[in-house]
């Protein structure tokens, strides 16, 4: 039994999702530098959309420069999320499906309503769904009958 | 073991924890659940307050993180070293190895392995018959039933944000 499977989880879902994993959120140590590889250039807006999202979920001491290895577990599985929305609506990316491979269960009752509510706001303006696995099975979470409160 | 109550300031991690009264750990065996929101210290509460009174105390204790990746190298590293043969061997086998190999620990930690196994009473079962202590890092919510704690006196504490003073977090940690 797996506990940990990276490779299986990309051969089963990634041609149909893009996936956001606890232990694989950022492929760079900072929101400067990871805006940096996805937009190829120093994009200060969507550093500050970023920034100032990450506040209204009380990470107060957040800043482009800092290392993401000094943000707590949760803070890092937010700011995965806010970095994939901001772009989601700088690209205005439409009909993505997004997969949340043990995101959610890292933060807190009160941030991961947050986080779903963002969520369901850009599934309303860019048809973006959002998806869960557990046990094998695909779950789509839906604000009303799919914040995932255990 | 315990931890008396007030103020332990943590600089590098810019966290300030006011304990509200004593933690004591040596209660007869006891499921310590501790809960609280993102960035408020838990983790950070573990690894600089709780393990350095384990070991002050010569308290042996297992300790399995939330970055289960890099744990999962090192055990099977660890295991290898000591005469294992993991190579082909999965996760959860090397977990209870490990775990099986830990007899003289009477403390478990678990930070977040909820999330990987929400149902994970066989840690439990591995463990029940030398660990005492059971201090679980969650976000699952409080009245979750789990049947393995049925045989532990339970403890909630809640890591509650204060205020932020500049960059210094003031967290209120508090048995409820």
């Amino acid at each position: 039994m797996a506990i940990y499977d990276l490779d299986g989880l990309l051969d089963k879902y990634s041609d149909e999702f893009l996936i956001l994993e606890f232990n694989h959120l950022f492929i760079s140590s900072s929101i400067r530098e990871e805006v940096w590889l996805l937009q190829r250039k120093n994009d200060s807006l969507l550093i500050d959309k970023i920034v100032q999202a990450a506040r209204e979920f009380s990470i107060q001491e957040v800043s482009d420069e800092r290392d993401f290895e000094t943000y707590s577990g949760g803070q890092k599985a937010i700011l995965a999320c806010l970095l994939t929305l901001a772009l989601i609506d700088d690209r205005k990316i439409h009909g993505l499906n997004i997969l949340l491979n043990n995101v959610l269960d890292s933060v807190s009752e009160e941030n991961r309503s947050k986080l779903v509510q963002k969520f369901e706001e850009i599934r309303l303006t860019h048809n973006t769904r959002l998806f869960t696995e557990k046990d094998g099975y695909i779950q789509e979470i839906l604000i009303g009958n799919g914040n995932p409160q255990r | 073991m315990e931890i008396r109550k007030g103020k332990y300031r943590l600089d590098d991690r810019n966290l300030n924890f006011d304990i509200v009264a004593d933690l004591n750990f040596n209660k007869s065996a006891g499921l310590f659940y501790f809960r609280g929101g993102n960035g408020f210290g838990k983790t950070s509460f573990l690894e600089k307050v709780i393990i350095p009174a384990l070991k002050a105390d010569s308290l042996r204790y297992l300790y399995i993180g939330q970055d289960i990746r890099t744990q999962l190298y090192t055990l099977r590293a660890l295991l290898s070293i000591q005469g294992f043969k993991v190579s082909d061997t999965d996760e959860v086998e090397l977990l209870r190895l490990w775990i099986n190999q830990g007899q003289s620990a009477s403390v478990l930690i678990l930070d977040e392995f909820d999330k990987y196994f929400p149902d994970y009473g066989f840690i439990f079962d591995w463990s029940a018959d030398f660990i005492r202590t059971y201090i679980i890092v969650t976000h699952l919510a409080m009245n979750r039933r789990e049947s393995f704690a049925d045989n532990y006196r339970i403890f909630n504490v809640r890591f509650e944000l204060i205020n932020i003073d500049g960059q210094l977090k003031n967290v209120r940690v508090k048995n409820e």
